[in-house]
């Protein structure tokens, strides 16, 4: 009878809505989410860092990326300098990578402390599949992290910290990865990926390609970290 | 209506703000003198009068303090007195410069009828220091009138006749020279004019006067016009004893919230935007606004935005020695429907707008947007961000997609600056691609480019600009970036200066 109510509370208790989805988001890169343990971990914080402030345009597309995959609301959050120094988010371009604007709720905080109460507040809201929170630069001190990745955990929402740089600091969450732009002429938009902390499995790097159409990441066709121009060789078939 | 008399305002509020045991009186510069604007009590007894010259009453009593007039303090402290007054009625409107009118129609018996609410009013302003005068009658000319002209008290409806006859004339508020003119044929009292034919002295003193005597008598409207918009729906409390902590003014909140409920229902809407004003027992008044992004009626979730509300206030709501009253009005109310209300439905629009609202509160209202599309080819106005609490079902992104598909539109860069970038740019043909160009500092090397795409500037706008031609290009890095030429070669004339290169935007 009473193990009967515990089952029945814990059904009641998980946010509805989530009971049958994955807890692990794929990429869509089957070679990543083979080390990635099925995918990125829903409920978990992960640090997406660009690899240095130039790139942060290719960081910005792989969470966005990111975001798109997971469907339902995205929260996008930064403070007021990002959008001064890399530009603020533009509705046309986000509908052409794939994410539907319609689905966007940007914040402007004015300090840290500001982001991060609206982080853990976005991350509560059950509408709210994945909250990007844009720090660029500062370490993200373990308190901070920890609730973060507690409020992730609860709501079974993605909790992404996007970073202008690298930073080297300990911290909780699951993963850590480091984007930066790869040649792609075009085509699709590339990224070097490289994932430097994963606390489930293996690290790795890549060269992956954003395809908005499918709106899914796949391995590059060669993945050669600095492929020469590809004009200059006509005969090679671009992917 | 109300109307409420400080007779010695100027001085009273002098007399509050420091200890003065001589005789006050107030100065400004009247024509080339200056001369008395206003005297204490004291001080009228010693004999001086407003009108004096200010060398005259110095030269009869040494000992007069007089101080320069500040119509600007005036203003903001019956101001106040009128943000106080809101305790007893929405309706109160400023009767500058000392006095104040408020239309107690029907809330009178909230305290216990007319009678009652005066002695309240008076005893609450003896207590702050004020000399005042109040007068309650059906018109507001008549209870002008009978506040300044000494027939004080609440008069009942239709007695304005008999409470007007006997005064002056100026008690009218008809201009000086007019009531100078009606004395000289005689005609001092209004009951002298009452029975007069009304022609002959609209002929003669202009419309003025018959004008404000039926506006008086009550036989013609008189607007009043409010400081302050009337609350479509307001609930109010009044505490015995007074509240100061914040969970105690929540749970009143959440009170005051439920009986609104009830009246927002009957109509069938839902508040959009609310008030909770505060009354503190010195007289101060706190009042805390906040948005919602849908028509809300539900009482815990209104407590829920006032607690985001309270967390983000600058300065910490000061109680002072406690709040005695507190209203909660509705300041925007739309139409809702139904079946919005009610807190257990997972809906996840209904979800999302409650994170905006809850963001909204603590945050301001401008910094929680969505992007909306506009209908434009200026790639900078073709997006916004609008408040999110702001933007409607329609936020023109079907329209843009469908634009795009038809006109076959460039890939657009997903980050945008405000203000495009100037870069060094060299090009190998004029009209072409740059080959290279230096932005903040760094040099880029171009190695493959897709354009031009050109847009033409707005020709009925000054600032549209010269055309521009947009290139994505593509460093040796693979960093993507969305250039302009401002301007093309084909414009220039001799002599002008090549045109500007500029960065709008990088590319994922």
């Amino acid at each position: 009878m009473i193990e009967e109510l515990r089952r029945r509370l814990r059904g009641l208790e998980k946010p509805p809505g989530l009971e049958d989805g994955p807890t692990a988001l794929p990429l869509g890169a089957g070679a990543v989410d083979t080390v990635l343990g099925g995918g990125l971990m829903r409920g978990a914080l992960h640090e997406i860092a660009a690899s240095s402030e130039a790139h942060v345009a290719a960081a910005t597309g792989f969470a966005m990326g990111v975001a798109a995959r997971a469907a339902k609301n995205a929260v996008w959050i930064a403070e007021e300098m990002s959008a001064l120094e890399s530009g603020a988010l533009y509705g046309p371009g986000l509908d052409g990578f794939g994410l539907a604007p319609e689905r966007l709720v940007t914040v402007a905080v004015a300090q840290r402390r500001g982001l991060l109460w609206a982080m853990e507040e976005a991350l509560r809201c059950r509408a709210v599949a994945c909250v990007i929170g844009e720090m660029r630069h500062g370490a993200l001190d373990a308190v901070a992290a920890r609730r973060l990745s507690l409020a992730a955990a609860e709501s079974g929402a993605l909790a992404l910290i996007l970073r202008a740089a690298p930073e080297d600091d300990a911290s909780t969450a699951a993963t850590r990865w480091v984007i930066g732009a790869a040649a792609s002429t075009h085509a699709h938009p590339r990224f070097t990926v490289a994932l430097v902390r994963n606390r489930r499995g293996a690290r790795g790097q890549w060269i992956l390609e954003w395809s908005d159409s499918d709106g899914r990441f796949a391995l590059a066709a060669h993945a050669q970290p600095v492929a020469q121009p590809v004009r200059h060789r006509p005969h090679q078939k671009v992917a | 209506m109300l109307s409420l008399w400080l007779s010695r305002f100027a001085t009273d509020r002098i007399r509050r703000s420091r200890e003065i045991a001589a005789p006050l009186a107030v100065y400004g510069r009247r024509g080339n003198a200056d001369v008395l604007t206003a005297v204490d009590g004291a001080a009228a007894r010693i004999g001086l009068t407003p009108g004096l010259a200010l060398t005259q009453a110095r030269a009869m009593h040494p000992a007069l303090e007089a101080v320069p007039e500040d119509a600007n303090a005036d203003a903001t402290l019956l101001d106040q007195i009128a943000d106080w007054c809101l305790r007893y009625t929405p309706l109160v409107a400023c009767d500058a410069p000392d006095g104040l009118l408020m239309d107690i129609t029907g809330c009178a018996h909230l305290y216990g009828g007319e009678a009652a609410l005066i002695a309240d009013v008076s005893a609450r302003l003896d207590r702050a220091g004020f000399a005042f005068a109040i007068a309650v009658a059906g018109a507001t000319g008549a209870a002008h009138a009978a506040a300044r002209y000494g027939a004080h008290g609440s008069h009942a409806n239709g007695d304005e006749r008999k409470v007007l006859s006997p005064l002056p004339l100026a008690a009218l508020r008809l201009p000086p020279d007019t009531v100078a003119s009606l004395a000289r044929v005689g005609l001092k009292r209004v009951g002298d004019i009452i029975d007069l034919p009304r022609s002959p002295i609209t002929a003669r003193f202009g419309g003025a006067v018959v004008r404000q005597l039926d506006r008086a008598l009550a036989l013609e409207d008189e607007p009043l016009s409010p400081r302050l918009p009337v609350a479509p729906y307001a609930a109010e409390q009044r505490f015995a004893e007074p509240i100061a902590r914040e969970e105690d003014v929540l749970a009143v909140t959440e009170r005051l919230a439920q009986r609104l409920k009830a009246a927002l229902e009957r109509r069938g809407d839902g508040a959009r935007r609310i008030e909770l004003t505060l009354f503190r027992t010195d007289g101060a008044l706190r009042r805390i606004a906040a948005g919602t992004s849908r028509p809300m009626r539900d009482a815990a979730e209104i407590r829920a935005l006032f607690t985001e509300r309270l967390a983000a206030l600058s300065d910490a709501l000061d109680p002072g020695f406690g709040f005695d009253m507190a209203r909660l009005s509705v300041l925007t109310a739309e139409p809702c429907a139904p079946e919005q209300i009610g807190i257990g439905g997972g809906d996840e629009t209904k979800e999302i707008n409650r994170l905006v609202d809850r963001l909204s509160a603590r945050l301001g209202s401008q910094r929680v947007r969505r992007l909306i599309a506009q209908d434009s080819h200026l790639p900078e106005i073709a997006a916004a961000a609008m408040p999110a609490q702001a933007t409607g079902t329609d936020d023109g992104w079907a329209a843009f997609r469908a634009y795009r598909a038809a006109a076959e539109l460039a890939p657009r860069p997903l980050r945008l600056f405000a203000r495009p970038e100037p870069i060094e740019a060299v090009a190998e043909v004029p009209d072409g691609p740059p080959l290279r160009f230096r932005w903040r500092r760094a040099l880029h090397e171009v190695i493959s480019a897709e354009g031009p795409e050109r847009i033409e500037g707005t020709w009925w706008s000054e600032h549209g600009g010269p055309a521009r031609d947009y290139f994505r290009v593509e460093d040796r890095s693979g960093l993507r970036f969305w250039l302009f030429r401002a301007g093309l070669y084909r414009d220039l004339a001799p002599g002008d200066a090549a045109p500007a290169w500029f960065v709008h935007g990088t590319f994922a």
